[in-house]
Formats: structure tokens, sequence, C-alpha cells
């Protein structure tokens, strides 16, 4: 089946691209490795008038240290050449996080743009265009009615970004560029309670690289899926500890993914953990308080019940595994 | 810029072969390679990257899935596909012992699995398990014939020739 019609541009540079972006009239899609967009279009859940082709442009591939330290990565680098960079190395956590991406065919194409921006899903969406037309449509797709929680006022589909847990726990920063200069936001604030507007990206910007800041804390990444390989996640942590000297209160990070529509960072266990250390009675604790802090978990690919009792396994996982590490 | 996206015209190097093909923004690699370049070794299974029996290599040799690339994302590009591993009427040495080790079943899947398995072995002669399992999970075999694969590529050194690099 061909492509939904639409016009292909591939601009040579950031600077061409904002200019294409600013004068294109009609919906614009920014496609980096393609590996969602292209899925989605043919699904006909995307029928953008334009697809900008942004994974070439050369300010979006470099790695690099800057002076205090931190790493910066092109939002155009595949997930291959960063889950192999030397830079990436020092956080083992992020390596985990982009190698768990799909395949090594899909890694081979898809970008971190890509993925920190890739569309939620939802059972009831993420079908054939025939499948959707025959249940009906929704808020996703045109109107006020939502089939995974029927009350409500809001699209629920999930997160599917399984880099973004990894990244928000290691601090990182996004930096947005538009015709009228860049801004960076938290990669904790860069997602919405919103499935259809997941993103705080505006339409006239283009995501150009993540800076992760040192630290030398312990870290790590666990992925849960129905099997290994080639699938989304049921859900997924990204956790850093506190460092082994104390002191660094504040520190430990802990990021659900994949539960709810934006990537969850946990405020009460981490505090939990920066006040106690990494001790049994603590993990029980954050463990426990965990389920708070989701809001309402749908049935959407698994049961909440099921998602509830994945978020403490994960948060406990995750935490053994840190205390593990500084043992 | 209307809607409606008019054809354009692509450069594609396949196989080593210069083409110049007149192409859809609608068009997939896929579609292109299959229905203008008119090579149909590569196959269409699930058309949403999934299967990964439409897998091709980059010029680095590298594994791609051509359903789920535009095609024009590629204009100006070198890739191989699997008619492109042979030489003077001999079979690469990865084809061969994918022959010899029985991991051809129905064959649907097999343009996919030689092309992942060609990127597998690509200036790595002795894939550990773990490197097998990373380069091949993005392709499936429904006959269920991994294990063969797997034990195919392990052996890959045996069919090498001298010519070989």
């Amino acid at each position: 089946m061909l492509l939904p019609v639409h016009e292909f541009v591939k601009p040579a540079s950031l600077a061409e691209g904002l200019d294409a972006l600013n004068s294109a009239s009609g919906e614009v899609k920014l496609i980096g490795g393609g590996t969602d967009v292209v899925f989605n279009m043919r699904g006909r859940l995307f029928q953008p008038d334009i697809l900008l082709s942004v994974k070439d442009f050369p300010e979006l591939q470099l790695v690099e240290e800057l002076q205090d330290g931190a790493v910066r990565m092109g939002a155009g680098c595949r997930l291959t050449d960063l889950e192999r960079h030397p830079l990436v190395a020092r956080f083992p956590g992020l390596v985990a996080g982009f190698r768990a991406v799909a395949s090594r065919h899909i890694r081979n194409m898809a970008t971190l743009g890509g993925n920190l921006c890739l569309d939620t899903r939802c059972w009831y969406t993420n079908q054939s265009a025939e499948w959707r037309d025959a249940k009906g449509p929704c808020l996703k797709t045109g109107v006020n009615v939502c089939f995974a929680i029927k009350t409500s006022e809001t699209c629920v589909a999930l997160n599917a970004s399984d880099t973004a847990p990894a990244l928000i726990a290691m601090d990182a920063v996004v930096t947005l560029a538009s015709a009228d200069g860049e801004r960076a936001v938290p990669l904790a604030e860069f997602y919405t309670d919103d499935g259809i507007a997941h993103t705080v990206r505006r339409p006239n910007e283009i995501m150009t690289a993540v800076t992760v800041p040192p630290s030398s804390a312990p870290m790590v990444y666990i992925k849960e899926t129905a099997r290994k390989g080639n699938d989304f996640a049921y859900g997924t942590i990204g956790a850093r500890g506190p460092a082994e000297d104390t002191g660094h209160a504040g520190q430990t990070r802990l990021v659900l993914g994949s539960l709810t529509s934006r990537p969850t960072l946990l405020e009460a266990p981490a505090k939990i953990i920066d006040e106690h250390g990494l001790t049994a009675d603590a993990i029980d604790a954050a463990a426990a308080a965990t389920r708070d802090e989701l809001g309402a978990l749908t049935n959407l690919y698994t049961p909440a019940a099921y998602k509830s009792q994945l978020a403490r396994s994960l948060v406990r996982r995750a935490l053994t595994n840190l205390q593990e590490q500084l043992r | 810029m209307s809607r409606g996206g008019g054809k354009r015209v692509m450069n594609l190097t396949v196989n080593g072969d210069d083409y110049e093909i007149l192409v859809s923004p609608r068009q997939t690699l896929l579609d292109v390679i299959r229905d203008q370049v008119g090579l149909t070794g590569t196959k269409e299974g699930c058309a949403t990257g999934t299967c990964g029996v439409c897998t091709i290599n980059n010029s680095n040799g590298e594994s791609l899935l051509s359903c789920i690339t535009p095609a024009l994302e590629w204009d100006g590009q070198s890739i191989t596909t699997v008619e492109g591993l042979e030489s003077n009427g001999e079979l690469d040495a990865i084809q061969q012992a994918l022959l010899s080790y029985g991991a051809v079943q129905c064959g649907f899947c097999t343009p996919g699995v030689v092309m992942s398995a060609k990127a597998v072995v690509n200036g790595n002669p002795a894939p550990t398990e773990e490197e097998i399992n990373d380069g091949m999970a993005g392709v499936l075999c429904r006959c269920t014939g991994h294990i063969k694969v797997k034990e195919a590529i392990r052996h890959v050194e045996e069919f090498k020739r001298p010519t070989d690099s």
C-alpha cells in the first residue's frame, strides 16, 4: 500500500529546515529515521501535507563533551551510533536505554530525537484505518470519546519512548531550535499529560540536541516486555542512585516509562531513598509509595492492576540493583 | 508547496548499478526496489517494520528496513539487496552457509535473513552469541528456523573463498 499523499522535503541544514518549517502551508510532520512516522502513515494515523526530513542536518549529528563535562548528543544521531559512542559509554544506564529500543534494524535507522518525540500508543488508534473505521473515531482521531477510559476528557494513550526514562533519570536537557533562536527544556518537563499534544515542542521547533550533565552516581535501566527483542515495553524504569559518598541529597531519580501518557518522575519514593539511603526498609517504603504518583492507569495493552504491580516491582528491582552496585 | 507532492527523479545505486528513477513521495524504498528497479528478491512482509523480511544493507553494510523508509530519503545513496551478494554466479559465503546448514525452509524470510546475517558477519568473522542475537532479533522466520540460521552464521568462515575479503 502506498503512503498517504504528501510532499517530501529534505533541506540541507538546520537553518534551511527552520525556513521550510516556517514557510510551509498545511500540516508538517518532522521525520528522523521514519521507523514510527512511516509506520503511522501506513496506518493512516498520520496524514501530513509535508514530511520534513531532519535526520541528516549536519548540526544534529555531533556528539561532544562540553566544558563542564556534560555530554551533548545531536538529536539526529542514530541509536546504534549512540549506544557505541565512547562518550555515551560513561553512562551505562543510557547505553542500556538506547539498546532497549526495538531491534538492530530499527536502531540502525531510528534517531534520538525521533525516539523522544515518538507518538503515544493506544490499542484503539494504533490499528489499520479499516479497524478504526469499524470502531469509530476517538479523541485522537477527531471526536470527543475515549475508548480506554470512558470518562476521560483527554487522550490517555501511552508514552512509548524507551530512551526517555533513562535520559530523565540523568537530568537530561533538550534543545529546541526555532527561527527565533534556541530554548532549553529539561526532559522531565518536555512531556505533557495529554496523549495527543504529548510534548511541549511547538510546531515551529526542531529538536537539535540532548545534553546530559556529568554524574558519577550509579544508574540502572530496566525494560519489561512480553518477549525479548523487537517489542514495545509493558513498562520501563530509568534510575539513578545516591552517590556512594553521602551528602548528595536530591540525587536519586526514579523514572517510570510506558505506563502513562508521560514518563513519570517519582518524587516521594526518590525522597525516601535520599533521606534513608538504599536500605532494605527504604526500598520497601519507596516501592509502596510508587502507585500513588501514577494517577489513573488504563487497561491499554496490559490490565491496570498489572501496571500498578509492575510499577512497584520495577522500582524495587531498580533500587535493589543500585544497592548491589554500591556494595 | 501544493498538496499532492509530484514525482521527482532520484538517484539510487543498487548492487553497484546506478539508477535514475522517477519516484513519488508515496513510495517506500521497498516499492522502488521491487517495482521500478525490478529486483523482487526483497520481500514485503508486515510492511510495518516488525518482521524484517524487507531488510537491505546500506553502504556501511548495516541492516535497514526498506518498508518503513520513504524512498526519497535515499536520493543519492547506495544500497545492497539480496541479489547483490553473488559474484560471477557464485553465492556469497553467508548464502552458502545458510544453504549448507539447512537454514532455509519456506524461504519467504530468507532475503531478510541473508541480508541481516550479512550485516552481522560484515567485518566480524567470529560474531559472539550475543552479537548474532542482536543482529538477527529483528527478522522473524515463521517456520521458526532460527537455530539453523544461527548455526550457519557461526560457521560462515568455512565457506569463505580465498578471494573474499
